[in-house]
């Protein structure tokens, strides 16, 4: 490192707090790369310039991979996009479903983007800082902004954003995600353009929940009551020019933006049904560009010689949970042996054709930067399974309900892991139900998914583990359908979700993920790609692991 | 004739009083929580309860049916519970488009499967019959969807020439439109011909060997004119009967060829409606195809009466 750059980073951690100068020193030793220093610098809220110049004290043994070149798009045109049709009223607050957000990010924004690395880039933020405890957040406001109605956008309309959000009364879907994290009234504007946040607890991660990952935290006016599908306010790049429900939205530029203007003059967003219908719609050229598509809807794309995919990491996953206070899983042996059949590289290689990362039973998928990469990986051993099973008196076998739901490839999952605990003498009785009488009222009691012996349940992404480890698993989790009851496990979540830096997010999620190994509450076989078609000469468009698609830079070689 | 119609319309709307009842109480009992299925299994039990009490839908089902029921007699057929926006404006554009390609399919096939039954008749037993009956009912054998999804490979994919959607880009021509119409309407012109033309084939052949037929080829006619003026005419009766049974599937049932077209047809109003439990949307739908079927029959009936005197005289005494 030359003089001027070592004085340029030694100014630099002179002005930083103590988690963040940790972090410098984790990277300059080697223990994290530069993706996983930007990665975590940005949560911390480091500005670009000085990740940039900090980047530079990695070890000079790092592998730098140049991303692949391709043509940047002409400006004009109009760009084609099929999603999913959003399930609900396209409302902002209530948007619970992939393609309701998808519309939402064209013409609304948030504070932080979170993008397919989970990296955090600020949007309508320019920059934020924490308190030495992680429980006061503040969040410089970006200036010049105005929504598309031209009234400008201060910090108190993010004040009033949040609020609105995290009151119980309002009803909004993200009240799960501020649950025990910040209640209503404790967002504050302290001036036009700073918005200060105090929450319920320390959190080492609450960036993300500002951030596109929590996808209904756009920032929208102070007076907002509703009716969004009317005008789709909001500060984005994108302006409506027509909207017809369950068939499709046109946008044009909007001229109030403050970013650079879009590439495509024009974008028009087809919605489907179906996936077959969206799949064929990009083969048949009726659209340029398929937000998302699964394996098990789009296969055809994989390979398609006019498609070009793009694929990327993603905690999506899928939960197999066993009831832990009932027969015959309440011996955690029984729980271990029934992880130990199964055959995850077949399900990775059969069912989702190499699209997928492993599971190791546990909320940490590998795309999670504090994920501890130390654990074993548990592999296919069926005969530890069947000792352990003998060990548990249950070497003779046993007969259960297995329950799921008609969901994407979930079917087919259940089928492989009938058949591959079969070898054990195992008789898993399948019951496949549709989505509404799966979760029924998704209360203990009236929910089959929560009632159930043994079910398979489809769980979205999420940009940092933190609610998958505490509403699925917690012993006051909402949705612990195997009843997983465990005051250590408990206890070291608390000390996960607290923790500012990344080292102890690391200690504490290896923890976890020994114990989660050993009491085998629910297995998580594999974390799915999040896998996008694009005919061959669009480029420039982006999606995240939620579902949002970014369209701005989208246009046509 | 007027007491006639007047009856069948006097039954028709206790038809559908009993449809709106049976609908209404049927939908509830489909499984899951209204606000739960919109806002995700993972929402919280506050947000549910707060969407439920906004939505009416925390109400008692009878005061949910007296308010439904009250809304129909003025006109209002209520809010859709998933998009927010008033019911007419989802179903009646919907209705709309149902129509089109309903329409566009029976211009195709009544003819042709008339044409095809009569063909059929007249060469009995020769290979033309045999043709026509066998490729007919192989035809309609193979579902709808199976059709779609054949016909999209080949026509869209392969040779590029039709599109694979079935949705005109807003603001198209008419034939445009029709372009677009062409490839489901060919899947249901391959699924009902085999119907239509059975029909019209079992028909002409009752007729061809009718008394009245043999007298008219005795005292003289030339065989065209016996078969235009005395075999076709009362050949159609059953066909009638078919076609208009038709109508109501063809606007209401075309679920999956609407789905895999991605049209906006009835059929995927009443798919989505019934995933989401939108139930005012699904309700309403469920009615209006009712009200098509019941329509439709009476065309029907209409015109059985004016082709078979003995119809007309039986209702009027």
């Amino acid at each position: 490192m030359s003089d001027q750059r070592q004085r340029q980073v030694d100014a630099i951690r002179r002005h930083i707090g103590e988690v963040e100068n940790d972090l410098v020193d984790e990277l300059v030793a080697g223990r994290i790369d530069r993706r996983e220093f930007l990665r975590r610098g940005s949560v911390l809220g480091l500005s670009l310039s000085s990740l940039g110049v900090l980047a530079g004290c990695a070890a000079p043994n790092v592998t730098r991979v140049s991303p692949p070149q391709t043509k940047p798009p002409k400006a004009g045109g109009t760009i084609r996009t099929g999603i999913v049709a959003p399930a609900a009223a396209l409302d902002p607050i209530m948007i619970s479903d992939e393609g309701g957000l998808a519309v939402l990010g064209q013409s609304a924004q948030y504070l932080v983007w979170s993008d397919k690395n989970l990296t955090l880039r600020p949007v309508l933020a320019e920059s934020w800082t924490h308190d030495h405890t992680g429980r006061v957040w503040t969040f410089k406001i970006r200036r010049g902004v105005s929504f598309s109605d031209g009234t400008p956008m201060t910090a108190e309309d993010v004040a009033a954003t949040f609020n609105r959000l995290s009151d119980p009364k309002v009803g909004s879907n993200a009240l799960s995600n501020f649950d025990g994290v910040l209640s209503k009234g404790n967002t504050k504007a302290i001036d036009p353009y700073t918005a200060q946040f105090t929450l319920d607890a320390p959190n080492g991660n609450f960036p993300y929940l500002v951030s596109s990952d929590n996808y209904n935290s756009v920032v929208l006016p102070k007076n907002y009551d509703g009716g969004w599908d009317k005008t789709f306010l909001g500060t984005g790049p994108w302006k409506l020019e027509s909207f017809t429900p369950n068939q499709g939205v046109s946008y044009g530029r909007n001229p109030r933006y403050w970013g650079q203007p879009t590439v495509a003059e024009r974008s028009e967003v087809t919605f489907y049904a179906e996936e077959q219908a969206q799949t064929l719609g990009i083969l048949g050229n009726q659209v340029d560009v398929v937000a998302h598509y699964s394996v098990s809807g789009g296969r055809a794309l994989i390979t398609n010689p006019d498609v070009r995919t793009t694929q990327f990491r993603s905690s999506s996953h899928r939960q197999i949970h066993m009831r832990t206070d009932k027969e015959p899983f309440a011996d955690k042996r029984v729980r271990q042996a029934m992880a130990l059949l199964l055959d995850r590289r077949a399900l990775v290689n059969g069912l989702l054709a190499t699209k997928s990362d492993y599971g190791n039973d546990s909320p940490f998928a590998p795309v999670f930067q504090s994920t501890n990469q130390s654990v074993r990986q548990r592999q296919l051993n069926v005969a530890m399974a069947k000792q352990l099973l003998e060990a548990a008196g249950k070497g003779a076998g046993f007969s259960t309900q297995l329950l799921t739901l008609t969901h994407f490839e979930l079917p087919d999952l259940a089928q492989v892991v009938q058949n591959d605990v079969s070898v054990a003498g195992i008789n898993l009785k399948l019951s496949i139900l549709d989505p509404g009488s799966y979760y029924g009222s998704s209360k203990f009691g009236t929910s089959p998914w929560l009632d159930s012996t043994m079910g398979i349940t489809d769980y979205g992404h999420r940009g940092v583990p933190n609610l998958l480890l505490t509403a699925p698993l917690s012993s006051k989790g909402p949705w612990n359908a195997a009843h997983f009851r465990n005051p250590q496990y408990d206890q070291l979540v608390a000390h996960y979700v607290a923790a500012l830096d990344l080292g102890a997010q690391r200690a504490a999620a290896g923890k976890i993920q020994e114990l989660l190994l050993d009491e085998t509450p629910v297995m998580f076989p594999y974390f799915y790609y999040f896998l996008t078609g694009a005919r061959l000469n669009v480029s420039g468009v982006e999606t995240t692991a939620m579902g949002h698609v970014d369209l701005s830079r989208a246009g046509f070689a | 004739m007027t007491r006639f119609i007047a009856k069948r319309l006097g039954l028709g709307l206790i038809t559908l009083w009993l449809l709106s009842v049976l609908v209404f109480f049927g939908t509830q009992v489909l499984p899951g929580d209204v606000a739960r299925r919109i806002l995700g299994p993972f929402a919280s039990p506050s947000a549910v309860n707060a969407l439920n009490k906004q939505l009416g839908t925390d109400k008692s089902i009878f005061v949910q049916y007296l308010n439904w029921i009250t809304g129909l007699f003025h006109g209002d057929l209520g809010t859709s519970v998933a998009t927010r926006t008033s019911v007419s404006s989802i179903v009646f554009p919907a209705l709309w488009h149902s129509a089109k390609l309903a329409i566009l399919a029976f211009i195709i096939v009544v003819p042709l499967g008339i044409l095809g039954g009569v063909v059929a008749a007249l060469y009995e037993g020769r290979f033309r019959d045999r043709l026509i009956s066998v490729g007919g009912l192989s035809a309609t054998t193979v579902p709808e969807f199976v059709w779609s999804v054949v016909f999209i490979l080949v026509f869209a994919l392969w040779l590029g020439i039709l599109p694979s959607t079935a949705t005109a880009p807003p603001g198209s021509g008419f034939l445009t439109q029709i372009e677009y119409l062409v490839l489901p309407a060919l899947c249901l012109v391959f699924v009902l011909f085999g119907y239509i033309a059975r029909m019209a084939r079992a028909g002409t052949i009752e007729s061809l060997e009718a008394d009245y037929t043999r007298t008219a080829v005795i005292k003289g006619l030339p065989y065209r004119t016996v078969v235009r003026r005395h075999v076709l005419r009362n050949s159609l009766l059953p066909t009638i009967a078919v076609v208009a049974t038709q109508a109501g599937y063809l606007i209401g049932g075309l679920v999956a060829i609407e789905l895999v077209f991605n049209y906006q047809g009835i059929g995927q109003v009443l798919y989505r409606a019934a995933i989401q439990k939108d139930f005012p949307v699904l309700q309403s739908a469920v009615l209006i195809v009712g009200v098509v079927y019941l329509v439709a029959t009476l065309l029907a009936d209409l015109a059985y009466s004016l082709l078979n005197p003995r119809i007309r005289f039986e209702s009027s005494s």
